[in-house]
């Protein structure tokens, strides 16, 4: 099997412990860290060939970071 | 390949664990979202497991159901927090000031080379990008028209089909257009969500 599926699911277990206990703890870490497990993710659908699905999950985590930036920006700003 | 599926499984099963317990561990509503933001990604995963095309049309639909209720649980976050008031401080980075009108325009140009509902995505992302960064003008009037026109576009080509069978190839290029132009002018409607004059 290939490099791609076992640095992916290595990326996505070392991203999740990152995103679930971020340190310093804010939101932003966080958001910034969530992005690991993504990659992880990315590299998973790479080695099996999900080219549709891979497209698509970036674009929707694109407009996902988007609409978390507004909360985060707004809560921060009250 | 059974060996390779069940590692992966195991390891998905494991981030799971870690990521549900952070959740169960979390008192702030605004970290719960982004955890559940987590939680999607490693739901995502167990699917993409499955390598075959069922995994893809069953991400695909995942993702969409995934960024809407974002958005729900978001604006019900807002207000149940009092924060729909506009705040007088953005967050300002400095990539925000330099980056939207290359990357826009790069995003864009591809997205009209791609076309189709991919294309109208990639470029739609390029739109909201700059709208968010830049500020925009009350421009909706002018994407009405173009959603109209795209619609019409849409009905021609479903009556080339219909009517007119062998100029296909006609029809899917009208028809990719029309998708892109649609899917690009929703998307960017998004960009605008941060706030601004009339919004």
């Amino acid at each position: 099997m290939s490099v791609e599926f076992f640095l992916g699911i290595a990326i996505l277990v070392i991203g999740t412990a990152a995103a679930a206990f971020p340190r310093p703890r804010t939101y932003l870490t966080r958001l910034i860290n969530l992005e690991i497990p993504a990659w992880g993710l990315l590299l998973i659908m790479l080695s099996f060939d999900e080219t549709l699905a891979l497209l698509t999950f970036v674009a929707v985590t694109a407009i996902s970071t988007f609409v978390i930036v507004r909360v985060v920006e707004r809560r921060n700003a009250a | 390949m059974e060996g390779i599926y069940a590692f992966g499984l195991l390891a998905v099963f494991a981030s799971i664990v870690i990521g549900f317990w952070a959740l169960v561990r979390e008192n702030d509503d605004l970290h719960r979202i982004l955890l559940t933001d987590l939680a999607e990604i490693l739901a995502l995963a167990l699917i993409a497991l499955v390598a075959t095309d069922l995994a893809e049309a069953l991400i695909l639909p995942g993702l969409v159901v995934g960024i809407s209720e974002l958005m729900a649980i978001s604006e019900v976050f807002l207000v149940r927090e009092g924060l729909v008031r506009q705040p007088d401080r953005m967050l300002q980075i400095e990539v925000m000031d330099s980056a939207p009108g290359l990357l826009a325009l790069a995003l864009v140009g591809y997205g009209i080379l791609l076309s189709g509902f991919s294309g109208g995505a990639v470029a739609g992302i390029g739109v909201i990008f700059y709208f968010v960064c830049k500020g925009h003008d009350e421009r909706f009037a002018l994407l009405e028209t173009l959603s109209g026109y795209a619609w019409a576009m849409w009905i021609v080509a479903f009556f080339i089909f219909m009517l007119l069978p062998q100029y296909w190839f006609f029809g899917v290029l009208i028809a990719g257009a029309a998708i892109l132009l649609k899917v690009a002018g929703k998307m960017s409607l998004v960009g605008t969500m941060r706030g601004g004059a009339n919004v």
